[in-house]
């Protein structure tokens, strides 16, 4: 390769490497497509993170002990700790990821989302610190009807 | 031209923008399509969800069969760089490629 080509080459990678993480707009569907598929809450952290471990502190989550329909339940969560992801999962359907926010300069970590839950059972959001820690929090609901077959 | 519509209602107070908005799109999963359609492979939901104001990135979220029909995304962000009157830009993609689209000025 041409030295001169070499050069730019090396000095665009340089460019990218040193834009922050948290600014890239990044679509984890396509990044990482086996959290979509994973069956539980562990296997799907496994793949998004490489770990289940976690510090059960730092994240708010807010969501009904008695979902009375379980094809929109009300989920708000929030945290103020520096954050690069924050990812929503539950044990109640066939897979256990339901969506994945990739954090900006803008953002303001307080959302707010319907899920479908085919069953009672348990929401976890963990929030990957840009620290390089995950923090989660956990909430256990009862579904009275079922969400996910609709 | 987009397949679906988004609704988008963007305020700001107190130096951050709080959004409310809701894409119209049935987000049927696996299993609803086998059921109904006979077809699994006939799932479509939403699986990306993605914000800009004047070309800068403020919401990204990668989602799943899991959120409800007509998704509702409550969401905030940091307001300085952005005025009233500025539009917010969402533009959203599914499992089968289409795609759904909405604007909304902030207020």
């Amino acid at each position: 390769m041409e030295r001169r080509k070499f050069l730019s080459l090396t000095l665009g990678a340089l460019a990218l490497a040193v834009v922050p993480a948290s600014v890239k707009a990044e679509d984890y569907r396509k990044l990482k497509p086996t959290v979509w598929t994973a069956h539980t809450v562990d296997d799907a952290m496994k793949n998004m993170y490489g770990t289940t471990k976690t510090i059960e502190d730092g994240v708010k989550l807010t969501a009904p002990k008695v979902a009375s329909n379980g094809g929109a339940v009300p989920v708000k969560f929030s945290t103020k700790l520096s954050a690069k992801t924050i990812a929503v999962f539950q044990d109640a359907n066939p897979e256990a990821a339901v969506c994945v926010y990739s954090v900006n300069e803008y953002s303001v970590n307080e959302y707010e989302i319907k899920i479908k839950m085919g069953k009672s059972g348990t929401i976890t959001v963990v929030v990957e610190g840009t620290d390089g820690k995950l923090y989660s929090a956990k909430q256990t609901l009862e579904v009275a009807l079922g969400g996910c077959e609709g | 031209m987009a397949d679906f519509k988004v609704k988008v209602k963007p305020k700001l107070k107190k130096g951050v923008i709080k959004v409310k908005a809701m894409a119209k799109h049935d987000m049927v999963t696996y299993n609803q399509a086998e059921k109904k359609l006979g077809d699994r492979e006939k799932a479509d939901f939403i699986t990306r969800f993605l914000g800009t104001v004047n070309g800068k990135v403020v919401i990204d979220i990668s989602t799943s069969q899991f959120l409800s029909k007509n998704p509702i995304f409550k969401f905030q962000f940091k307001g300085d760089e952005f005025k009233k009157g500025d539009k917010l830009i969402i533009e959203c993609t599914t499992r089968l490629g289409k795609t759904g689209k909405g604007k909304g000025k902030i207020k």
